[in-house]
């Protein structure tokens, strides 16, 4: 299931702001197409500046970050992309983060749309805000659908809850059609439940879609459960790259729920 | 004193008011006049301001050269803006609107800007991770994070464009303003009164309006095309366009005549004096008014009838003030002072009393429960407290009260504004050209240094409600 190909090739990777020391440290990681990557690690230990370097938003040092934006596209070292072609790439990046970063002030189906912002150009998008096609909100609605969010299309994105945020968040990146999914603790505002079920959701839809999905998380016992990789991350640099431990991870430790709850989604 | 004491003696020749029929009739041409003066400007001062704001905000490029060509633009006065569209444009309406919508494209540009520049920064990098170009972030990010902002300003602007179309009207630009000015030079102070409250009314109305427009923002489509309306009815005659390359061409290079130059620091110096008295002035009218008008620290017995007199001091712009005084008491810096404080304790006093009233308490009572004097609780806990509001109030207002001290010596009070306006009556545009971009350094500077000082003391967290009330 796990293609050879790689989508993301990390080599030797220096991050560092201003004088201090490196927050990545000569870092490399190889991610294979669908592999589904738990990165975990102390708070402070460099996993959202991995993030944010994979898309281009922090700037490395040395080293360089490949990515394959399309199985058909040859890699591109991120390094070196600047402009249109760095926003090409962007656009088959879905990201997922903690905070909450939807415009409270649009509506969901808006919001979701924005996935589709990196392919339209700026008058599209404006036209889209005001006339929306049937096309596009069906598009919308078919995100919104996977996510299991479909009857809120045309709610005030500010209404909804912290759990029904980082769906919608999840339907925009589906939107973008992503070769890559990074989530930056995307549940660490949520309560176990709420973030046990926003997890198995990403994971699936990664899983169905033979998406590659990096994740960083704070709780070990859901990087055992739903990921086929564990990273650790300490220092810049990685520490341990190993398969999960799903047995040292009983479900009751997860949930006090007796069912377990991959089944609650496979229905 | 005996200043002061002219002033009192002046005051009742302003009542009661002139109101005859036949009057307030005749006054219908000037009062339409300098409202669609005022919507015309604005609404071009909005398109081209939201387009530079949208610009500049989403760092597109060029976005810098045109933050800084707004703040320019910006530290220019409106009625030295004005001087100059009118030399440009030629006397009338049309020169007025165009000066407002210079003036209010460069105030909204530069307030747009800086509110995109300081929006919720997570949404807006989701969006930049989607691969969306700037513009696009512009359109799904920055304007409706900002909208309520944009709205809110946007009234606001528009209140200070009546205002200011009033102003403008002193200098040619007709409307209410070329009235009030005639009353004066007549020593007609019973219609001046009239007009003054009919100015008052308006400004109400417009507030109104602007309240109106928050609850209910569709109304824009209302009101924007009847904006647009106004535009197309004050359009400067086209002909005007090479009469108006011509002129500007003709005010480069700037120059100054023979011995202007030793007159220079005594020019500059005025100015700064006419701005720091006028404000100093006014801090300590502003202080005391404040105190009473602040609702959780006076009897409502006090506050309401405090709020009044702040509303009727304000309500009257610094200029009207000015053309008052000068024509009952001669021209003089001092005539600036007196009327820029008037206006400036309006303003501040309305401010100071919210400073006041937003004040956390529970560290005053913390202070209080430890049984200290009332003495010390003021100075260990109230003053401490309400402070840092002051101090940005009175630097913010200070950056203003530059622009306006330069305003007033067209009227008489002498300083830059003084040699500017004469220059500009003998028609020696290169000699004003020289003075209005002194004018444009000394506010910049101003301007820099009150930026600067206002970092240091860690006060900016306040800054985006630059003069929010005028």
């Amino acid at each position: 299931m796990v293609d050879s190909n790689s989508v993301v090739e990390i080599q030797d990777l220096t991050v560092r702001f201003g004088k201090a020391e490196p927050v990545l440290n000569r870092l490399s990681l190889r991610v294979a197409r669908g592999e589904r990557v738990a990165v975990v690690g102390p708070s402070g230990a460099g996993k959202t500046t991995l993030f944010r370097s994979i898309n281009g938003f922090a700037r490395a040092e040395s080293g360089r970050i490949l990515v394959q934006r399309s199985l058909a596209a040859p890699p591109e070292d991120v390094t070196e992309l600047r402009g249109a072609a760095l926003r090409r790439l962007r656009s088959r990046i879905g990201v997922i983060s903690q905070r909450h970063d939807l415009v409270e002030a649009l509506a969901v189906y808006q919001n979701v749309m924005a996935g589709a912002l990196g392919r339209w150009s700026a008058l599209r998008a404006l036209r889209f805000l005001f006339l929306p096609s049937a096309g596009e909100l069906d598009e919308a609605a078919a995100a919104l659908r996977e996510v299991g969010l479909e009857h809120k299309l045309r709610v005030r994105t500010e209404s909804l809850s912290g759990g029904e945020h980082q769906r919608v968040a999840i339907a925009r990146a589906l939107v973008q059609r992503p070769v890559l999914l990074i989530a930056d603790e995307p549940v660490a505002s949520l309560d176990p439940d709420r973030a046990e079920q926003v997890l198995a959701l990403l994971s699936g839809l990664a899983e169905k879609r033979q998406v590659t999905l990096l994740c960083s998380l704070h709780q070990p016992a859901l990087a055992e459960q739903f990921f086929d990789r564990v990273v650790e991350i300490r220092h810049g640099e990685v520490v341990d790259d190993r398969a999960p431990r799903r047995d040292s991870y009983p479900l009751n430790r997860l949930s006090h729920d007796p069912v377990p709850f991959a089944a609650r989604f496979s229905a | 004193m005996s200043t002061l004491a002219k002033l009192f003696g002046l005051a009742p020749q302003f009542f009661p008011p002139y109101f005859s029929f036949g009057y307030l009739k005749a006054l219908r041409e000037p009062v339409v006049e300098t409202l669609t003066m005022a919507a015309g400007g604005m609404a071009i001062a909005l398109v081209v301001g939201l387009i530079c704001g949208v610009w500049a905000g989403a760092r597109l490029p060029g976005g810098r050269l045109i933050y800084a060509a707004l703040a320019a633009l910006r530290s220019i006065p409106d009625l030295t803006l004005a001087i100059l569209c009118v030399i440009v444009v030629g006397i009338g309406h049309s020169a007025g609107m165009v000066a407002l919508a210079l003036f209010y494209t460069a105030a909204i540009g530069k307030i747009f800007a800086d509110l995109f520049l300081s929006a919720d920064q997570n949404p807006v990098t989701a969006l930049r991770s989607t691969g969306a170009s700037r513009l696009s972030v512009a359109f799904f990010g920055l304007i409706p994070l900002r909208l309520r902002d944009i709205l809110s300003y946007g009234c606001y602007e528009f209140e200070s464009a009546v205002r200011a179309s009033v102003v403008i009207g002193a200098v040619g630009a007709g409307g209410l303003g070329t009235e009030i000015v005639g009353a004066i030079n007549a020593l007609d102070y019973r219609r001046t009164t009239t007009l003054i409250l009919l100015l008052v009314v308006l400004i109400a109305l417009i507030d109104l309006l602007a309240r109106l427009l928050k609850h209910r923002p569709k109304l824009v489509g209302f009101i924007f095309p009847l904006m647009l309306i106004a535009v197309w009815a004050y359009r400067p005659p086209i002909q005007s366009v090479s009469h108006s390359a011509t002129t500007i061409a003709g005010m480069f290079p700037p120059m100054l005549p023979e011995g202007a130059l030793a007159k220079l620091p005594k020019l500059l110096l005025e100015t700064v004096e006419i701005a720091v008295g006028g404000t100093l002035l006014a801090i300590l009218a502003a202080l005391p008014l404040g105190l009473c008008a602040a609702r959780n620290l006076s009897p409502a017995l006090i506050s309401a009838p405090a709020r009044r007199v702040l509303e009727l001091l304000r309500s009257v712009p610094e200029v009207v003030w000015g053309l008052i005084f000068v024509s009952a008491l001669g021209v003089g810096p001092q005539i600036g002072i007196i009327a820029l404080a008037m206006h400036t304790a309006g303003s501040m006093g309305r401010l100071y009393a919210e400073s006041f009233e937003n004040i956390e308490f529970s560290p005053v009572r913390a202070v209080t429960a430890t049984g200290a004097p009332v003495l010390s609780v003021a100075t260990f806990a109230f003053i401490p407290l309400a402070l840092p509001p002051l101090a940005i109030h009175a630097l913010f207002r200070f950056e203003w009260n530059i622009r306006a001290a330069t305003i007033l010596g067209i009227i008489g009070a002498g300083g830059l504004g003084g040699a500017l306006y004469n220059a500009q009556q003998l028609f020696h545009y290169p000699e004003m050209m020289s003075y209005l971009l002194m004018i444009g350094v000394l506010v910049g500077s101003v301007d820099f240094l009150s930026g600067r000082l206002r970092r240091h003391w860690k006060l900016s967290a306040v800054a985006l409600d630059d003069g929010a009330i005028d």
